[in-house]
């Protein structure tokens, strides 16, 4: 059957259901009924879109960080600690990378090993192989709402196991966890994948328990242009609505100058809204997510903290509903628990003395939210048009083509010919524009700016300059200037 | 000498469940800048992938990238591995951030040469490093 955007028949559902619950025996713990009434008996302090539907109301940022280890108790002490001391508004459970490959045999490895040397030798929660019983351990012994956060092509099974066992939002996406996260999964699939997602996650919301979607924004983390962040953002947006998706959080990664990262999330919410409202999803709540920045970090902890505090401030700037935080230990791996909560203060003293401050307002501000909604909509209109209309479909043949196509990605299903680079002022810009369907107007703009760099620098615009933007904050600075 | 005009084949990879591709991409550049032969297996290589790459094209080393923690469960093994399939005195290198959490590196490199690495390089070293390490190791004194 072709690739649609068009709501799962509940019937096909549930047979495809018991092939998913079947693949672990832990799926066999999950009851959809039972899961329902779980779910409506949880405390609305609990419950992750209520609090960013207030936080969007109030217009204030919430502070949420990334954390999750091998085991049980030790994965609640955690999320404790990063409330109890951190202060994070919400709180995340990352799932471990053997988890995301539906390695489950490799995760179970991982926690008895983590048990038999008494430290986590996975780099997240196993939420399928712990099962049920546990997610609710979880989700009952911290004050804030959990959101499941991973890097899963296939996430069926474990969005089955998480949201019955009490987690209010669920992060990813069938493009944005796939083309950043695997090498040999064709979009088709994935994106089938994710809309069986959607469509329980509608399941839920028509039964009245309301569960946070949130497309992966910030893709590989590497010098991402806006316009490919939303078009994936919104591509995403569309899918789920039809699915039944109502609270949905997109999401865009810093890329460091402030007026493009302003400019940005403002104008994800808009074209969001706009995309929404066209193909007739009006009751969908969209709020926004910024990640601080996601490329390499300096390992100097000091500085780490000025990259991280900068996010901050341009996440509060922006007004986006909430910001990820990064931690002074990210240059060199996972975070122990007291550099997470460290990451996550140095955020809050930011947000808090910012957001009584109006805005940004200024001409320079609303032309780069024009140039961005203008890239955004040639890539947009062109997948509809290779779509007939349907956007899942044009989606599939875009990236063939590279229509679409995001900078440094595994996936070999990413044509993978775009090259970015920044301009003078560290925004990020295109040096190749590989296919995507520009027109010289927006490509002029690119050509000027990055020419203006190469002018002052002295050298012509090539992959070394990609590489030392790559490396600059890394480094110390925004823009990577010659060896 | 012979020797001093034979291209290096280096076999690069990122081991396990491990999706880091920016990192490969660097590398694959400056390697090949460097001179050197270079047969990139991409991210999420198997330990098989990676001995079998260098036992097809007769490398000289094998390099392992691991960025997400899980490198110590990934490379326990490689050696033997290398060591069954005949090619057990090939050169091996490792590096990123190979374990979970912030760890003294003095410990984690040790780890890492009792399993069999010749040399393992912690996160931030920049590629001209290993470059280096690989041509005085394969007994060069410049570039190849």
């Amino acid at each position: 059957m072709q690739l649609i955007n068009k709501k799962l028949d509940w019937d096909k559902f549930m047979e495809l259901r018991q092939g998913v619950l079947n693949t672990w025996p832990t799926g066999q713990e999950v009851d959809l009924e039972e899961a329902i009434d779980y779910q409506s008996k949880l405390p609305q302090d609990r419950r992750f879109a209520s609090k960013l539907e207030a936080a969007k109301k109030e217009g204030i940022t919430l502070a949420q960080p990334r954390a999750g280890v091998a085991l049980v108790l030790e994965h609640i002490d955690l999320l404790q600690y990063l409330v109890n001391e951190g202060g994070a508004d919400l709180l995340p459970t990352t799932i471990d990378s053997y988890t995301r490959q539906n390695r489950y045999n490799e995760a179970q490895a991982g926690i008895e090993e983590s048990r038999s040397v008494g430290r986590s030798m996975l780099n997240g929660f196993p939420a399928v192989n712990h099962g049920l019983d546990a997610c609710r351990e979880v989700v009952e012994a911290v004050k804030a709402p959990i959101q499941v956060r991973h890097g899963t092509p296939d996430a069926r099974l474990l969005a089955e196991i998480t949201l019955a066992g009490g987690f209010t939002a669920y992060e990813g996406g069938g493009i944005s966890y796939n083309i950043p996260y695997a090498k040999d999964v064709p979009l088709e699939r994935s994106i089938r994948d994710w809309q069986y997602v959607d469509r329980l996650v509608g399941y839920y919301e028509d039964k009245g328990i309301s569960i946070n979607r949130e497309p992966f924004g910030p893709l590989t983390g590497t010098l991402v242009p806006p316009c490919i962040s939303h078009s994936i953002a919104i591509i995403e947006a569309l899918l789920a609505a039809e699915q039944g998706v109502k609270s949905l959080t997109l999401g865009y990664g810093q890329c460091g100058n402030l007026i493009q990262d302003v400019a940005a999330i403002r104008s994800l919410e808009e074209l969001a809204e706009e995309y929404l409202g066209r193909f007739g999803y009006r009751d969908t709540v969209v709020t926004t997510v910024f990640h601080q920045w996601m490329g390499g970090f300096p390992q100097d902890e000091s500085k780490a903290f000025g990259v991280i505090s900068w996010g901050a401030a341009t996440a509060a700037m922006s007004k986006a509903t909430k910001v990820i935080v990064k931690t002074p230990h990210e240059a060199l791996g996972i975070p122990t628990k007291e550099a997470n909560s460290a990451g996550i203060k140095a955020t809050k003293q930011v947000l808090n003395m910012l957001k009584d401050q109006p805005l940004l307002e200024t001409i320079e501000l609303k032309n780069e939210k024009d140039l961005i909604k203008a890239e955004t909509r040639a890539i947009l209109e062109r997948l509809l048009e290779f779509g007939e209309g349907d956007i899942a479909l044009g989606t599939v043949r875009g990236f063939q083509a590279g229509v679409i196509d995001v900078p440094f990605a595994p996936s070999r299903f990413n044509l993978g010919r775009l090259l970015p680079a920044r301009d003078h002022h560290g925004a990020v810009r295109l040096l190749d524009f590989g296919n995507l369907p520009f027109g010289d107007d927006i490509k002029d703009i690119h050509r000027e700016k990055i020419a203006t760099r190469g002018k002052a620098e002295g050298r012509e615009p090539s992959f070394q300059m990609v590489i030392d933007d790559i490396y600059a904050i890394g480094k110390g600075m925004l823009v990577g200037k010659p060896r | 000498m012979a020797e001093e005009t034979r291209q290096l084949t280096l076999v690069l990879g990122v081991i396990g469940a491990d999706v880091h591709a920016v990192g490969n991409r660097i590398l694959e550049y400056a390697l090949s800048e460097a001179g050197f032969k270079v047969i990139n297996i991409g991210v999420m290589a198997s330990q098989e992938e990676f001995v079998n790459a260098a036992v097809e094209t007769n490398a000289d080393a094998i390099l392992v990238s691991s960025l997400y923690g899980h490198g110590e469960i990934d490379c326990r093994g490689l050696r033997e591995k290398a060591i069954e399939a005949g090619v057990g005195k090939i050169k091996m290198y490792v590096g990123g951030n190979l374990v979970v959490g912030k760890q003294d590196w003095n410990e984690v490199e040790k780890k890492f040469i009792h399993m069999g690495f010749d040399r393992a390089y912690p996160p931030g070293t920049m590629p001209q490093d290993a470059i280096d390490d690989i041509l005085r190791d394969l007994g060069f004194t410049q570039k190849c």
